[in-house]
């Protein structure tokens, strides 16, 4: 079975520890949702499972085609290389470059490059926004579309696993609905496996197949998609930690 | 008379101004791209110019020379970033004061090595267009200028096509403003520093061999040089390959005409002078994207 497998996985900025023994896994065309209220270590996990930050303990894993490939503490261009991709916090887009070069340059990296090409015309089809604005400077486009660019710019690296991080931030309503309909649609139509990390419940939960809910660096609880506990009201409270006591060993912790 | 000064002085200023733009063109890729403050870069110019001596000692043309010594160059550049990357970048980016100080260092290294090697005298090279000139009318054009000046726009279109056609390019551009959105798109930013590193130091020999053929060079000839190539590279504006020529050409133009009608010991002030208006009047250059 293809899977991204995260065990015991520890990770924090100097002395402060932020994640505390993290393990989830995401399987081959799931849309598993990410939860959690500011400041509970939703980036930070992104961030470890990308490279960005580095894991103190714990292991992240890929199975995938037969292969096993361990990627814990890997530089970031060796994970994407691999087939993991992030659309990070804030987009990070390359403001100078204009769409079309900051699509290219995520199509050449070592694997990606061969299919650059046809996910250049795959992400046009999908974005035709993208498409008319291939010219412009990415600094120049809109909240919601530079938000486009950063999944079309995900896409290029010929993804096995997307990872989103809070794609609502900082847009608009309309264009909120927009983003998640898409990130809907790809994982439908493309059978994408995507993880996506948001504090608006109502969005996140709707799409996808299972929930983990993150609180202090820990994964609360998991709903999955037909739970009779997973009714919205029961995962905000999981979210704010009230309702649930928390585990004994979080708390000696 | 004045017609003819004027003439003759705008064309040397041109002149000169496509050889500044050589000499410039690798600070504008490590300075103006990546926003490293490499203030080595004239030092290796001046090596550039040694190896094309020592090549045309054995029959060699400069020019050629330098396009033979791409990939050595190439080789010393990205060992030159490693080195600096090693010292500094580890723990994160690297300080300007501490980044100078360095670079001020490996001047020094080298100015001294040359000095050991081949002593402080001047150094030129024997080619059969240097001493000869081109005239058109009222324009007397030295071949000694005439030649180093056609090498440079083809050095900058060769980079400027490099920088926005190839996937090293393009990431090249992008690694100054987000080291993350290179990473995201599975790109190593080590490597493509490194690689820009030795890009630069190619154009370094290249402007190396075009200096040795306008005049003679010693040890210390790189130090001319820094205030003018950083003049170049802000006035363009950080980033913009092209503009580097048009910037070169202004700064060229005007040494040209007050060493023709004031006092050719002021020239050398002239870039600083347009240096200090630049950084004052319009700081994003001419080209440049207002930051
Ligand atoms: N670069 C950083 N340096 C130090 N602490 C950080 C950094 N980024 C996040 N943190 C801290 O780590 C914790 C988790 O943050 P984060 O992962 O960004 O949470 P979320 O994405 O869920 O809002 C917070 O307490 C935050 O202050
Ligand atoms: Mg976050």
């Amino acid at each position: 079975m293809n899977r991204l497998v995260i065990e015991g996985l520890e990770a924090g900025y100097g002395a402060v520890s932020v994640l505390r023994g993290i393990s989830i896994e995401v399987r081959q065309g799931e849309l598993v949702a990410l939860l959690g209220t500011n400041g509970n270590g939703k980036s930070t996990l992104l961030n470890a499972i990308l490279g960005f930050v580095r894991p103190t303990a714990g292991r992240v894993v890929l199975e995938w085609d037969g292969q096993t490939i361990d990627l814990t503490g890997a530089p970031p261009h060796r994970i994407v290389d691999a087939g993991i991709a992030l659309v990070p916090e804030g987009r990070r887009l390359a403001p100078n470059l204009t769409v079309e070069e900051n699509l290219l340059l995520a199509g050449s990296g070592r694997r990606a490059r061969r299919d650059a090409r046809r996910n250049l015309g795959f992400c046009f089809e999908t974005f035709p926004i993208l498409k008319e604005r291939r010219a412009q400077r990415a600094a120049t486009m809109s909240g919601g579309q530079q938000q486009m660019l950063a999944i079309a710019r995900a896409l290029m690296t010929s993804p096995r696993i997307v990872l989103i991080d809070e794609p609502s931030l900082g847009l608009a309503p309309i264009a909120v609905t927009q983003v998640i309909a898409t990130i809907r649609s790809l994982q439908a139509t493309q059978n994408l496996t995507i993880v996506i990390a948001e504090q608006s419940v109502v969005q996140a939960i709707d799409i996808s197949a299972r929930a983990y809910v993150l609180a202090h660096g820990s994964i609360l609880r998991t709903f999955a998609r037909g739970d009779s506990a997973a009714d919205l009201d029961d995962i905000r409270r999981a979210m704010l930690g009230v309702g649930e006591s928390r585990r004994p060993t979080e708390a000696a912790q | 008379m004045f017609l003819e000064i004027l003439i003759n002085a705008v064309a040397t200023g041109l002149l000169l101004g496509s050889i500044y733009a050589a000499l410039a063109l690798g600070l504008a890729v490590t300075f103006g791209i990546l926003h490293i403050p490499n203030i080595a870069h004239p030092v290796f110019v001046v090596l550039g110019a040694y190896l094309a001596v020592v090549a045309n000692e054995r029959g060699w043309d400069p020019i050629l020379a330098a396009l033979a010594g791409a990939l050595p160059f190439y080789l010393l550049g990205a060992l030159f970033y490693e080195f600096y990357a090693r010292v500094f970048e580890r723990r994160g980016e690297a300080d300007t004061m501490q980044a100078l100080t360095l670079f001020f260092g490996v001047s020094l290294v080298v100015e001294t090595a040359l000095v050991l090697k081949f002593g402080t005298n001047q150094q030129t090279v024997d080619v059969d267009y240097v001493g000869q000139s081109l005239r058109i009318g009222l324009l007397v054009m030295p071949y000694r200028l005439l030649v180093p000046a056609l090498v440079a726009p083809v050095m900058i279109l060769t980079l400027w096509a490099y920088l926005k056609f190839t996937y090293a390019g393009i990431a090249i551009r992008a690694a100054a403003h987000d080291v993350r959105a290179l990473q995201v798109s599975g790109v190593d930013p080590h490597w493509i520093k490194r690689h820009a590193f030795g890009i630069a130091s190619v154009t370094a020999l290249v402007a190396g061999a075009i200096l040795v053929i306008i005049g003679p060079v010693d040890p210390f000839s790189g130090r001319l040089q820094i205030g003018r190539a950083f003049a170049v590279v802000i006035l363009a504006g950080m980033g913009a390959v092209p503009g580097t020529i048009l910037a070169a050409f202004i700064i060229g133009v005007a040494e040209s005409l007050v060493s023709a009608f004031l006092n050719p010991s002021w020239s050398p002030g002239v870039a600083f002078l347009i240096l200090l208006a630049t950084l004052a009047l319009k700081p994003q250059g001419l080209f440049g994207a207002s930051r």
